[in-house]
């Protein structure tokens, strides 16, 4: 299934979701523009916009191997993060002037640990995350923000004003509110758009330069709201879990009559569900309040998942979704634990689950799609 | 109504003529590295062997397996764990538990008393619990597969592989052998090694009775009867040649979906 909408904006995204570099991050690289990546959807990108560089979350989209990476990370660190820093290894990522990561994980911490060592990144910055939500930690979070700037600006030889930081995040809460409005379209019966298209705008949301990419997908929500839907589902379904970046594994669920009308993943609502309060004194306490408490959480986060719980069953409700789908990455021990709860979750509310284990580069089509095509069939549909 | 059921696996290719709801005949033979060329051989030996003359004379035809894509004259394809189930419960309606051994995977259902999938759990990601982990169990030890079976159930002393990933359990194998362990008891162990792993997918979904093996693997009398020691229920035997079990599923959803297109029709 596909929309019926031939759209080139759309085309445009999904070819952004195939490579690091894409068309428009080219163009700004072309002009001397600088790009710095961030790993994890805690990553404050409004700070490095602040500064003048294009953020760009860190993918490993097209990696064919982690031979070199394995040299340094063990087999039981998650595939993510051996493709990325293979990529890193081979020189791929050469073009960025920075890379800031935080302690999301301590996966990805491994990254960090060796990058910084093996790859000849301008600058690359550790921001301490914490691990609880309460008013001490937006405390703790609004001053690993200020060291992150001074860390820039430092590096740059630029002062990030209040102005540039508040437009920053006006312009990131712009993004915010498009890939929303996206979303509400899906809700209808029939969605103009698939869930395999939905995620290319998603993943090119975080690859492009923001001004360009909030052009663009204006563009498309213009296209798509009189377009015809997409009717020839056989359930409407949730995707749930982590770092899900690639819309053909989405495909092939969709393939199988499984129409993906709304997620809850960290390339999905959870990084644009909610918005930096524009209204807050100061733009680094804005910031921090976000990130710690405003965004919806990351299952590293404690306390949290009563939350997610009801976040995904209040979308559960909105987006009339018949089955819930969730995926966890081989060896993430933070998404083995919230799938379990979450599975308990959705035996007491009666919604169908299935669980799915992944590598991150999608590989195994047909285990994939025998599982999803059962799941199908096993809810009736 | 007479229909089939085509269920090309990775390890053999299966095939069942059903006539008004009941078996006419089934044949199963070793999988070619050509899905399309294994899928028409085993329906067009089944079908000759119904005494019919041609594929053609089926009124439906639904394909299953890993290869249920590439079975180029099926009406429709259902996914092997929906086909396992229904076989299974078509045999013995009291089944509610079936664990289906493969040549490249295993997986356990959990069914209702229609024969409807409620839950699964598929290990495809490793050959731990497979025909192939047998396989190479068997070249090892040098028993044949029937031996896995046939030898397994003597022992008095098996030993113990604790190792759920073939490879490494191939090492222990190795290893016991070396030590001098009867073959006897090794093969015991190697039951006993896929048991177990069989047990937790069974506790994942929920152990309810009866529980029905089906499957190539579900031949091998040693695994059945460790499975019921590690499960503590005993292990219901299908009326039938259990690895048909899949091609029996899908020729009955085949049956019903001609049914409902003829009603369709009718009314």
């Amino acid at each position: 299934m596909e929309t019926k909408v031939k759209s080139k904006v759309l085309q445009q995204f999904q070819e952004a979701t195939e490579t690091i570099v894409n068309a428009e991050l080219k163009k700004w690289l072309d002009q001397g523009g600088k790009v710095m990546g961030y790993f994890c959807s805690y990553g404050p990108e409004e700070v490095i916009t602040a500064a003048g560089m294009v953020p760009i979350r860190m993918r490993a989209i097209g990696s064919t191997g982690t031979e070199m990476a394995d040299t340094y990370m063990s087999n039981i660190n998650c595939s993510f993060c051996r493709n990325c820093f293979n990529m890193g290894l081979t020189g791929e990522y050469d073009f960025v002037e920075g890379l800031v990561w935080l302690n999301n994980c301590d996966h990805v911490r491994r990254i960090y640990d060796n990058w910084k060592r093996k790859v000849k990144t301008p600058l690359t910055h550790m921001m301490s995350l914490p691990k609880m939500t309460a008013e001490a930690q937006v405390e703790w979070f609004h001053d690993e923000l200020v060291i992150f700037k001074e860390a820039l600006e430092k590096h740059l030889g630029i002062t990030i004003t209040d102005k540039k930081l508040w437009d920053a995040i006006k312009l990131h809460n712009e993004t915010r509110r498009l890939l929303k409005q996206l979303y509400e379209l899906r809700k209808k019966d029939n969605p103009p758009i698939t869930g395999a298209e939905a995620l290319a705008v998603v993943v090119a949301s975080t690859a492009m330069p923001r001004e360009q990419f909030n052009q663009m997908l204006k563009e498309l929500l213009g296209e798509l709201s009189e377009a015809e839907g997409i009717s020839d589902y056989r359930a409407r379904l949730m995707v749930i879990g982590s770092i899900l970046d690639d819309p053909a594994y989405i495909k092939i669920i969709e393939d199988v009559g499984g129409l993906v009308v709304t997620d809850s993943t960290c390339f999905g609502t959870r990084i644009f569900w909610t918005g930096v309060d524009e209204g807050e004194s100061d733009p680094i306490t804005a910031l921090a309040r976000y990130y710690i408490q405003d965004k919806p959480a990351c299952p590293r986060m404690f306390d949290t998942q009563p939350k997610r719980s009801k976040y995904v069953s209040d979308m559960i409700k909105e987006f009339k979704v018949d089955g819930v789908i969730g995926e966890r990455m081989i060896f993430c021990d933070l998404w083995t634990g919230e799938l379990f709860m979450l599975n308990k979750d959705m035996k007491s509310t009666g919604v169908p689950f299935l669980q799915l284990d992944r590598e991150y580069i999608t590989a195994g089509a047909g285990q994939v799609r025998t599982r999803a095509q059962a799941f199908l069939e096993s809810i009736g549909r | 109504m007479i229909v089939g059921g085509c269920d090309v696996g990775s390890a053999t290719g299966k095939a069942v003529v059903m006539k008004d709801g009941e078996i006419v005949s089934y044949v199963v033979i070793p999988s070619t590295t050509k899905p399309e060329i294994t899928a028409r051989t085993v329906m067009e030996e089944t079908v000759k062997k119904a005494g019919l003359t041609s594929i053609e004379d089926l009124e439906y035809i639904v394909g299953t397996g890993y290869g249920r894509l590439k079975v180029p004259f099926a009406n429709e394809n259902i996914s092997e764990i929906t086909c396992h189930a229904r076989g299974a419960h078509w045999l013995s309606p009291t089944v509610r538990t079936v664990v289906d051994i493969g040549g490249q995977d295993c997986k356990v259902m959990s069914i209702d008393e229609k024969g409807s999938v409620l839950e699964f759990v598929m290990n495809d990601r490793c050959a731990a619990g497979t025909g192939r982990f047998f396989e190479s169990m068997a070249r090892v030890l040098d028993c044949g597969l029937e031996g896995i079976s046939s030898l397994s159930v003597k022992s008095e002393n098996p030993a113990v592989i604790t190792s759920q990933c073939s490879v490494f359990a191939e090492s222990e194998v190795v290893t016991l052998i070396n030590e001098g362990i009867e073959v006897v008891d090794i093969t015991a162990g190697v039951n006993n090694s896929v048991a177990g792993r069989l047990n937790s997918m069974v506790r994942k979904v929920g152990l309810v009775e009866d529980v029905a093996l089906t499957g190539g693997c579900a031949k091998n009398e040693g695994l059945a009867k460790s499975l019921e020691g590690k499960l503590g229920v005993s292990v219901m035997k299908l009326p039938v040649d259990p690895q048909i079990a899949g091609a029996i599923g899908a020729a009955l959803i085949a049956a019903e979906k001609l049914s409902k297109k003829t009603e369709a029709i009718s009314s």
